[in-house]
């Protein structure tokens, strides 16, 4: 590989010399700029008006999911809380009074100011109860706010399935059938 | 809206002056981004043609504490940071507001580290919480948006203050 | 040298029992005594030809008689072989000889290792705290040192400029004064302190102060999962966040063995290239803002916009995307992706014809950049270069093409060489690997998605797929068991490296098989680059110094972690 040890600076060509042609070549890029813009709609998104399309996984305020009875699907197994790098999940459990139904969470709270919205609490769920949605207009006004509890967590889900966002899977995406094939190929050994 | 004893009031004139200044203070913010990290490219996004705040007439952007009112914090500040934000936050003449952008400015986010202020609050009081890492443009304009509507309706911190020390 | 010492070690006495080769690593490694360390890599230096150094980190093992390890990678441009070697300490005696007059690129490396280990470096210059401030106690990434324990800065306390290489005052028409910018300074990027000798208006000396944005990634990967950590590494050069990830996924699954399935490369190599673009992107934007030409920051912009868009879509983020897994992807790329990006072929290349219209051969910004700080390839190299701004001195090197991986050697492009070393050059040759780069995207793009799975088949590494773990007990196990125990990784050590936007990016991971990476340093590029700032701007005026500042693409979070 050759190394050179001097520099050698870039030599002006006449055209660059001359100064103003292209200045003038500049000049025409950015009026044509201005008229396309007038002619055609600008760039700009109107936020408060108009949403952009983000598509539909993005990773914004998190959802708890219900089952049809109302009842949070979540079963306070921990495994969210373990998989946050932020460690921003707070959970207490508690057992159900019938043995056969599993437990339930009595807190769960998400620091909205730690979270970093990775998704890996989306990834880590086993049983699809917490996804996220594609809210990103949040604001608090206090640290003490900007837990969200239960109640403010499920709220979102009753609406419709345009606000969802990042989830464990994409099913109307899905192309290659994962379970087919580890069907096909057998179970792996422990 | 102005109520019928309010018309009549001694002080009518001065706190229709102060309605004027609400509504002109809240509608033209002269930011300082004190950009650190990853939300100050954020905070360029917010600046750029996509989301362009001057839309709301926040696009006076200073980057001298004595010219602006606006402290939006975007990025992590460590405790090497920490006396330089202080000492901004002090340059900045009455009235200013602050918004915490990001969750590593709010709260420290995931750094729990030897090195991280663990949210800006203990150094400056702030305003307005942005939370995401980072958020996108659209939640930096939703917090600045929440702060307007605080001020318009006098209920931040500053008209508080001026509120208490009236008497 | 894989296999054995060269003659040369082995002939001379004094090295006698005291450099040891280790086996079963990655790259050759020698052990070598403290005694004999200097003396011998001046040696490899003369005799090997390792003209650059490229990292320099310690690593601590509290259990040992000889704690810390002081640990050199070293790469020759001639034979294009890479070295590691590790010297030894004792806490009690921790020293070792300084290398900055063999390759100039210690200096900043040395500190870093006092400052986070306490190894004192006999001989450098002016070894003191360069990442944590001057308020601190201790050394915080041994691994005695409780990751939560912070340190109050007062203001007495503040760092005080060391000038090194001032000269004589001489009769001058003009009084010397020390300027101070930054850290709160437009010019300075928000996080970087310039102290500055003038003379007029000409730069004398100067010193510079980073570490504002310590955010303290290597102990914070050291207590988190193997996992856990791909989000953490979007923060460092978060201008290329994908980049970072695949930089750290790359190494780790090297340790493991692990062989990608194709979809997971090509959609790799389409979102680095990609990433790469908007990388270039800010840098130049940003530096031609720096000089007043602010039109060009938004048709910049309007392309990075453009690209969050398809990383939104794929990822669920604009800027910190959080892209990878260790194994591949979390989930499949998007079903329109290919449409996407033939979008982002289109749309993309009009926009960097207009930009270099407004300003490549822009007479006002020839005359401000042309031979602004310019540094000779071999110098740079002495200073640790890589990257474009190597390239912008003439060195041909490039890790895409030296040292394919991936399928770097499976596709057609060229690397853009200018030879001014200079503020302008660096420019061009950003511009012209945005355009190598489209061209990459553009020839994986016909190539088509390849079928298969997106990540590998092994639920050790990855997680099931959902549909798997809601319905088989099977996977509900191995689920719950990544989760929990996290994933293992055989003990021993990598040092990975790929060509990131600013050059070589290098993670040297330790792993001693438990559920948290032992020790991991990345050698990010622009920390050679820019402990050369003060030789860049010396006997330039302040107005150069703050071009150059961003014609070197610094990028804070990378710069410190």
């Amino acid at each position: 590989m050759r190394i050179p040890d001097k520099t050698k600076p870039y030599r002006y060509s006449l055209w660059e010399k001359l100064y103003l042609p292209a200045i003038f070549s500049g000049l025409k890029v950015t009026i044509s700029h201005f008229f396309k813009n007038i002619r055609k709609s600008p760039f700009t998104i109107e936020y408060p008006e108009k949403r952009r399309d983000y598509g539909n996984r993005y990773r914004g305020y998190h959802i708890l999911t219900t089952r049809p009875d109302g009842s949070l699907k979540c079963v306070a197994c921990y495994m969210c809380a373990t998989a946050c790098p932020a460690q921003c999940i707070h959970i207490e459990a508690a057992e159900h009074p019938d043995p056969n139904v599993e437990k339930y969470p009595v807190v769960y709270e998400i620091d909205m100011l730690r979270c970093v919205f990775c998704g890996y609490c989306v990834d880590a769920c086993p049983e699809n109860a917490i996804i996220m949605s594609n809210t990103y207009d949040m604001a608090y006004f206090s640290r003490k706010d900007s837990i969200a509890g239960i109640d403010d967590l499920r709220k979102p889900f009753t609406v419709s399935q345009e606000w969802l966002g990042y989830r464990p899977y994409f099913p109307e995406e899905r192309k290659v059938d994962l379970v087919k094939m580890a069907k096909e190929r057998g179970p792996v050994a422990a | 809206m102005v109520k019928e004893n309010e018309l009549t009031s001694p002080s009518w004139i001065t706190s229709k002056l102060e309605v004027i200044e609400k509504w002109a203070r809240s509608r033209s913010f002269w930011p300082l981004p004190f950009g650190t990290a990853c939300c100050a490219i954020e905070y360029m996004g917010v600046v750029s043609s996509h989301y362009d705040v001057a839309r709301f007439g926040y696009e006076v952007v200073r980057f001298s504490p004595r010219q602006s009112d606006l402290l939006i914090v975007a990025g992590t500040i460590t405790d090497k940071m920490a006396p330089v934000l202080r000492k901004i936050y002090e340059q900045m003449p009455d009235p200013k507001w602050v918004i915490s952008m990001g969750a590593c400015a709010s709260s420290g986010g995931f750094y729990r580290a030897y090195h991280v202020v663990q949210g800006i609050d203990e150094i400056i009081p702030v305003d307005v919480y942005v939370p995401g890492c980072p958020p996108s443009p659209e939640g930096l304009i939703f917090g600045i948006l929440q702060l307007k509507e605080l001020i318009k309706r006098g209920r931040d911190r500053y008209s508080r203050k001026a509120e208490v020390s009236d008497g | 040298m894989d296999k054995k010492l060269p003659v040369w070690v082995r002939a001379q006495d004094n090295y006698a029992g005291k450099v040891e080769l280790e086996h079963d690593v990655d790259i050759p490694t020698w052990i070598v005594d403290s005694s004999v360390s200097k003396e011998l890599l001046s040696d490899l230096y003369r005799e090997e030809k390792f003209d650059m150094l490229l990292d320099l980190c310690g690593v601590d093992y509290p259990g040992r008689e000889k704690r810390f390890d002081v640990v050199y990678h070293l790469y020759s441009f001639s034979t294009g072989k890479r070295l590691r070697v590790k010297v030894p300490v004792s806490e009690d005696r921790c020293e070792v000889d300084s290398v900055v007059d063999i390759w100039k690129a210690a200096d900043w490396f040395e500190r870093e290792a006092y400052d986070m280990f306490g190894i004192k470096f006999k001989g450098h210059p002016a070894l003191r705290r360069i990442l944590t401030h001057e308020g601190f106690v201790g050394h915080p990434l041994r691994k005695d040192y409780d990751p939560g324990k912070r340190w109050q800065l007062e203001e007495d306390k503040i760092y005080k400029p060391v000038f090194l290489n001032l000269p004589p005052e001489e009769d001058s028409m003009f009084e010397r004064m020390t300027i101070n910018i930054g850290p709160s300074h437009p010019a300075m990027h928000g996080t970087f302190r310039l102290m500055a000798v003038l003379e007029g208006e000409v730069i004398v000396d100067s010193d510079v102060e980073i570490g504002y944005l310590h955010r303290c990634f290597e102990k914070m990967a050291e207590t988190h999962p193997w996992q856990q950590v791909v989000p953490y590494t979007d923060r460092l050069n978060y201008c290329s966040a994908f980049i970072n990830n695949v930089a750290y996924c790359k190494t780790v699954e090297d340790m493991l063995g692990l062989e990608l399935p194709p979809k997971a490369i090509w959609g790799r190599m389409v979102l680095m290239e990609l990433s790469r673009i908007m990388d270039h992107c800010v840098c130049n934007g940003t530096t031609l803002v720096d000089v007043g030409a602010l039109t060009n920051f938004w048709y910049f912009f309007e392309i990075r916009e453009e690209i969050y868009s398809l990383l939104t879509k794929c990822f669920g983020s604009r800027l910190t995307v959080a892209g990878c897994r260790i194994g591949g992807f979390q989930h499949d790329l998007p079903p329109d992706f290919i449409d996407l990006c033939k979008h982002l072929l289109e749309i993309i290349p009009p926009l960097i014809e207009d930009i270099d219209k407004l300003v490549t051969h822009n007479r006002i910004w020839l005359d401000r950049s042309v031979g602004i700080s310019a540094i000779s390839g071999k110098e740079a190299i002495n200073w640790g270069w890589t990257g474009p701004c190597l390239r912008a001195s003439g060195v041909q090197f490039d890790l895409r093409k030296n040292e394919p991986y991936y399928w770097y050697d499976k596709v057609d492009f060229d690397i853009p060489v200018f030879y001014g070393g200079d503020v302008y050059d660096r420019y061009r040759v950003r511009m012209a690997e945005i355009k190598e780069s489209l061209k990459i995207v553009r020839q994986l793009v016909e190539q088509g998605i390849p079928d298969g799975p997106y990540a590998v088949d092994d639920y050790h590494v990855m997680l099931p797929p959902k549909d798997m773990v809601y319905n088989q007990m099977e996977s509900m196990i191995y689920h719950f068991k990544l989760i929990f125990e996290g994933m293992r990784v055989p003990p021993g050590e990598r040092y990975g490296y790929l060509e990131g936007a600013n050059g070589e990016l290098g993670f040297y991971i330790v792993s001693d098989g438990s559920p948290n990476p032992y020790r991991i340093k990345v050698r990010p590029p622009c920390f050679p680059i820019f402990s050369t700032f003060s030789r860049l701007i010396r006997n330039q005026t302040v107005a150069d110094a703050i071009i150059t500042l961003g014609g070197l693409n610094i990028i804070a979070g990378e710069l410190e972690r």
